[in-house]
Order: C-alpha cells, then structure tokens, then sequence
C-alpha cells in the first residue's frame, strides 16, 4: 500500500493547511483511508520505500477553513484542546491533530477529544496537556519589570508556544498598562498599549543592556525577595518538594531566584 | 540582604498627599504601643510576614472574576500560586498582618502579649502600595491580611476595613483579597469588610473548646461561632440578593475558611475530622486547613519545644479532608469510636478499601462515578475521564493507565471487561504487602512512616487545587 507524508510548516496555520491539502489529496488521488496520509512539520531524515513525499505552502485562507469548519461542527471546546495541541513542541503533533480531526468529523462527535482509548486522540490529548501545563506555569511564574517610563517588561523561555494564550490573561488583568512580554525561544513580542488591544510582533531585535529600570524597581525586587524568605518555616524547609512545584528552568527570569 | 533601604518618596501615599500623610501618622500615633514611626517598609514588611507565616492559608481560590476593563486585577476560580517557599508552600497572596501588636495571650501564638518579639505595625497606605506594585508585577495574586489584636477586636478590624476601602476605591485594586476576621468584632463591621473582601476566615485555633480554654484564655469557643454563623448567612443572603438584582454587592464571593492546630493538644484525628465535617455541613465552609503545630513558644501547657512537628499527620488528615470534599466519603466510613486515629502507613482510602474488600472488585466499564472514585489509584480526573471514554467504547487496560490511573495500586481493585490485569488474592494481607512494596509518594522523602524524624511539608492541597479544576 503506498503512503503519502505532507510535509507543512509548524506553526498553527502550517498543519491547518496540512489538514486541508491532505482531504485534497486524498480526493484527488482517490485514496482509501486517511490512514495512508501522514502529516510531518519536518523533512524525514530518512525516506522510506512506496511513499510519496510533498511539501505543503502555507496558505491562511486555507486554514481559515478548516479552523472554521472544525469550531462549527467539533464546537469550541474541541478547537481549544485542538489548538492549545498544535501549539506544543512535539513533532508529531500534526499527524496525531489531522487524524483527531478527522476521527471526529467522520463520527461526528464534538466530545472527540474525550476518545482517549484512540491512539491519535490519546497523542493530541497529551499535546495539549503539555501546553496547557506551560500556560499555567507562566501565568504563575512569569515576572513583569517596571522600565523607567513606567511600561511592564517580562522575558519568558517557552517550550511551547503559548504567548497567544497568555497575552489574554494579562490583557483582562492589567487592563491599563503598558506591557511586553518576550519569548526568547521565538522571538515574538507580545505587546499591549493601554486599554487598546493586544498583538504579536516578530523580527525585531531586543537589546535587554539597554532597558533603563524605573527607579523603585529594585526596591520592589528586593521587598519581594525579602517576603519570600521570610515566609517559609526553618521547621518544614523542604527543597526537593519546592523543586517539583516549581521547577528549576523557570527560575533565571523570576526576580526572588536572581 | 539590605534592610536599611531608605523610603523613596513615591513609596509613601500619593494620593491625596498632605491629608493622607497626617492621617496615616495619627492612626499609627493613636496606636503607639511598642511600633516605632522610624522603622523602613523593609523591616515592617520583615517583621510582619514573618509574623503571619504560621496561617497556612494561603489559597487565592473559589472565585472567577474577569477584569472590568478598567481596573487592575481579575480573579481566577482554582487560584494561582505565584512562587514556592523554601518549605515548599505555595506563595500566592501577599500574607502579612497590619500589626503584630496584640492584647492577647495565646499560649501558642509568636506574637502573643507575654514575648518580647520586634513589633511593628503597617499604615493602610503602605499596605495599598505594596498590594498594588507586587500584583502588576506579577509577585502576587492578592492580599491576605491579618493582624495582632490592638487594644480590641473592633478596633483592629476597623484598622483592616479602612485598608480594604482604600485599597478597593482609592487605589481600585480588583484582584483577590482574603482577611481574617477576629472573634469579638461588632457584627457591623464584619458585614461592612464582607462587601470588599473575598474570602473571610475566622480561626478556630483548636478542635475543642477545652483546647482552646488551655491554650487561648483570652478567645472563647461561642465568640469565634458566632462571626462564623455571620458569614455564612450573609453569604446566603447576598446570593439570594444576586439573584434578583445583578449589581447588587456580593457578600464573601469567595466563601469562608478555616484553619486548626493539629498536635498541640491531645484530641484524637476522629475528633478533628468530625468537627471539620460539621463546619462543611452546618457553616457551609469552603476550606478547612489544619496545621502541624510548630514549637516557637517555651510553655507549661504546650508539648515540648523540640516535638518534632506532626508532618505526616497533618498530611493524612488533608488527605481525608479531600475524602470528604471530593470524594464523596463521610467521616463515619473511615473512622469511628474504637478505631480513631489514620493509619500512618497507608493512605485513608487505601486503608477504606483494604477494610471493605467485599465491594471490590469493581468492574471499570460499568461502575459508577461514586464508585470508581473510591477505588485506589483512581483520582477525580482519572475518574471523570473514564466516565467520558467509555461512553463511545469499552476501557481496557492498556487505555486505563493512559487515562492517568495509577494501575500499580488500583489492579487489586478492578476488572476491565470482566477480568483483572493479573491474576492476584484478593485478600487483606496480601495486598496490604503488596502496596507497602510500592511506596506512598509522599510529600516529604526517605523515612516518611516515622513522623518523628521528618522536618519537611507537604502542599499537595494547594496544588490540587492549582491544577484541577475541582470548584
């Protein structure tokens, strides 16, 4: 039986346009099952025997489409699980979502992601979750700094990428400041002026030397730093525990472990 | 570390500048025990944390509330931990105390009247301005405030609404905020602080009146009831209100919690947990915390300063607790007269289970959600995702352990499509063996079993309640 693999970009409009080249494919060529398709987000090292390999040009009106079509017939719960998936790291996410997505459309079922005895579900599933863990810890472990003409600044370093899902949050809570959040992995921005909408912003350079601090800044930083410790017990410290609820490689961008 | 830092000007009260100085001065003048005007928001902010280090609520849960768009602040319903102390507790509100002045002498308290302790006292602006500079940076989830008795309970708690009103309207902070409510204060003035805060609690120190008879002369069982009884129906009202006028102002949105000493006097864990089981039935609390007791004070009446503090116990009854809330046990199930105290070598529902073989074993593609909760190994998620799973085909094992159930612990329990995973007893000695072998993951490591020796914590609660979305 021959196999197709898609190859598509990893970002969130990449797979979708996977997912909508690979249902073109398989009605073009008149294949039986989607499982003869596979999705990649990265050239095989390897090839394999009888399989047909193509890249795939993102297209957002195509992924338009497909987002739509799955909010509309899978409902908004399973796009969220669906979305907060493409977003992880894992490089079988677009395979593990084209196939949930397809399961879910041909049973039509909008609690598909409630499936986990399939084993694409089960993947997406575990996807998600990983983001969605991240999400969680950086709205808990994300730090803002106060610059000089009062703007919010916060460096993250994530694995996943979930600037999209956090700028909300803080958007609905700090409604009228000014902030930034950086991640370093990718180097987006995520910027929000006061009281305006929030939006991403790529290709720009960050010097971090060159950020001037407002004054009270480091006082605050210390006052903090000062709370933390005195806070903890002598009579329970237990380091082994502090580690495994907040682990150590979110530690160099919070201000009490610098 | 620095505690000399100097004042930068800006940190004193902006708004409304010369009034609010002269004011912030007169109340701290009238208090005037031993605080002394000098001392620097470091060493308050030193003093004063540290001082409420030993109120182990520290949740910023029971509450989704969006930003209004204008305001600082939103409030999510599972709480957020910002940060994790040394000891492993979560950091999620800034916990300090107005004042660790106090009239009172209670015999286990750091800040009681008879210790010769630094004592400092915060001004409702510096509180304000701390809130609202750890919040936008993203330090801290809100406010937890508590304080030291200053000549009486209504004039304390007075203190604390005045710093609740600023902070709520003069510096709109719209975040989370927890304060404690001291028995003896005029109910009008707990009514008042109910509009602006979350989350209200009133300790109740000890399980038992005779307890706390010994240990906190000065408080009386009857006086922390009634503010409790308060609450509660007020919180009652203020839905009824809710439900008829949308803007009408909610009343302790956040519900009411409590917290009890554990250790320091002699009362059995079926004492403790049918007094917590009546306060969730009859005063309708959200949280019941319990508390090791930690030796600070030398005392006639109080164990020995070098007691080791009852960690393990502390996380059993936490662990029965969650039995209760989530779990859908009673009390009466897992202890009673003749048997009265936890296992301390297994978990309480481990324990339940290994007493009631004759209700296993359950089969996982029929059982119903009551049930499955009760089987070891299946925690609520587990459980809820099964309940989902199985609806469109049947579990097996394979996808069991997928879905997250801890199958080391639950295959004595459990047949998927009428068979177990091995072939094994199901016989009380042979499966208590078998899950001694695989250890309890406790919250503290290496000799867990004697609680003797352990000097480390657990916050599992906390953080169940972080990751699951249990409210």
């Amino acid at each position: 039986m021959e196999e197709y693999v898609l190859i598509c970009e990893g970002s969130t409009e990449g797979i979708l346009t996977g997912v909508y080249e690979a249902y073109l494919l398989k009605k073009r060529m008149g294949i039986e099952s989607h499982n003869c398709i596979h999705l990649a987000i990265k050239e095989p090292e390897m090839q394999r025997l009888f399989t047909h390999y193509e890249s795939i040009q993102t297209d957002a009106k195509k992924a338009e489409k497909v987002s739509n079509t799955i909010e509309r017939q899978l409902g908004k719960e399973t796009w969220y699980r669906i979305s907060m998936a493409m977003v992880s790291c894992y490089e079988d996410r677009a395979d593990a979502v084209y196939h949930t997505i397809v399961l879910g459309l041909q049973l039509r079922d909008n609690k598909i992601t409630d499936r986990l005895q399939e084993d694409c579900v089960q993947r997406t599933f575990q996807c998600a979750r990983a983001s969605d863990n991240e999400l969680c810890h950086l709205k808990q472990f994300l730090r803002f700094l106060e610059l000089q003409n009062g703007m919010l600044y916060a460096k993250i370093n994530a694995k996943h990428h979930v600037l999209p899902y956090l700028m909300p949050h803080f958007a609905d809570r700090l409604p009228a400041d000014n902030f930034v959040i950086y991640d370093e992995n990718t180097q987006i921005f995520g910027l929000h002026a006061s009281y305006q909408k929030w939006y991403l912003m790529q290709g720009v350079d960050l010097d971090e030397e060159r950020l001037v601090y407002s004054e009270l800044e480091n006082e605050y930083q210390d006052l903090f730093r000062r709370f933390c410790e005195s806070v903890a017990i002598e009579a329970r410290v237990n380091p082994a525990l502090q580690r495994s609820m907040l682990p150590m490689r979110f530690r160099p961008n919070m201000t009490e472990f610098q | 570390m620095n505690d000399k830092i100097q004042l930068h000007p800006t940190l004193k009260p902006t708004v409304a500048e010369g009034e609010q100085n002269t004011e912030s001065e007169q109340i701290l003048t009238n208090i005037g025990l031993h605080t002394t005007r000098t001392q620097s928001i470091m060493e308050k902010l030193a003093i004063l944390s540290d001082a409420a280090k030993y109120d182990v609520a520290c949740t910023s849960s029971g509450i989704d509330r969006k930003g209004n768009g204008r305001d600082m602040g939103n409030c999510v319903a599972a709480g957020i931990c910002h940060s994790f102390s040394a000891d492993g507790r979560c950091i999620s509100l800034l916990k300090i105390l107005m004042s660790n002045e106090c009239v009172y002498d209670c015999k286990y308290c750091i800040n009681r009247k008879s210790n010769d302790v630094p004592r400092a006292t915060f001004t409702p602006d510096e509180i304000c301005e701390l809130t609202i500079n750890f919040y936008k940076r993203n330090y801290i989830e809100g406010l937890f405030l508590s304080s030291g008795v200053i000549h009486n309970p209504s004039y304390t708690m007075e203190l604390l609404y005045q710093t609740l009103y600023k902070l709520r309207n003069e510096y709109h902070f719209h975040g989370y905020v927890h304060v404690k409510g001291i028995p003896g204060t005029d109910p009008m003035l707990i009514q008042q602080i109910g509009y602006l805060t979350d989350r209200m609690s009133v300790n109740l120190e000890l399980p038992t009146a005779e307890g706390l008879e010994k240990l906190a002369p000065n408080k009386h069982r009857k006086a922390i009831l009634t503010p409790m009884r308060q609450i509660q129906n007020g919180i009652a009202q203020g839905k009824q209100e809710l439900a008829l006028y949308r803007n009408a102002p909610s009343f302790v949105p956040a519900g009411q919690s409590t917290q009890i000493i554990i250790g320091a006097t002699p009362e059995s864990d079926y004492q403790i947990m049918s007094v917590a089981e009546g306060l969730y039935d009859k005063f309708g609390l959200k949280r019941v915390f319990y508390s090791a007791y930690v030796g600070i004070n030398e005392d006639q009446a109080l164990p020995s300063i070098h007691t080791a503090s009852p960690l393990l116990r502390e996380h059993r009854l936490y662990q029965a607790d969650w039995l209760l809330r989530f779990y859908q046990f009673r009390i009466e199930e897992l202890l009673n007269e003749r048997h009265q105290n936890f296992n301390v070598l297994l978990d309480p529902k481990c324990d339940w289970a290994l007493q009631h073989l004759d209700q296993f074993p359950v089969e996982i593609n029929r059982a119903d959600y009551k049930t499955l909760l009760r089987v070891p190994g299946i925690g609520v998620k587990s459980a809820q995702r099964i309940c989902k799973a199985r609806k469109s085909g049947a579990l097996n094992f394979d996808n069991l352990k997928k879905i997250g159930v801890v199958l080391k612990r639950a295959l004595y329990f459990i047949t998927c499509n009428g068979k177990m995973m091995y072939k094994t007893k199901l016989e009380e000695d042979y499966i208590t063996r078998n899950l001694l072998a695989e250890r309890e993951k406790l919250p503290f490591d290496k000799d867990g079993m004697t609680y003797k020796q352990l000097s480390l914590f657990d916050d599992t609660h906390e953080n169940a309640e972080q990751y699951s979305n249990l409210y």
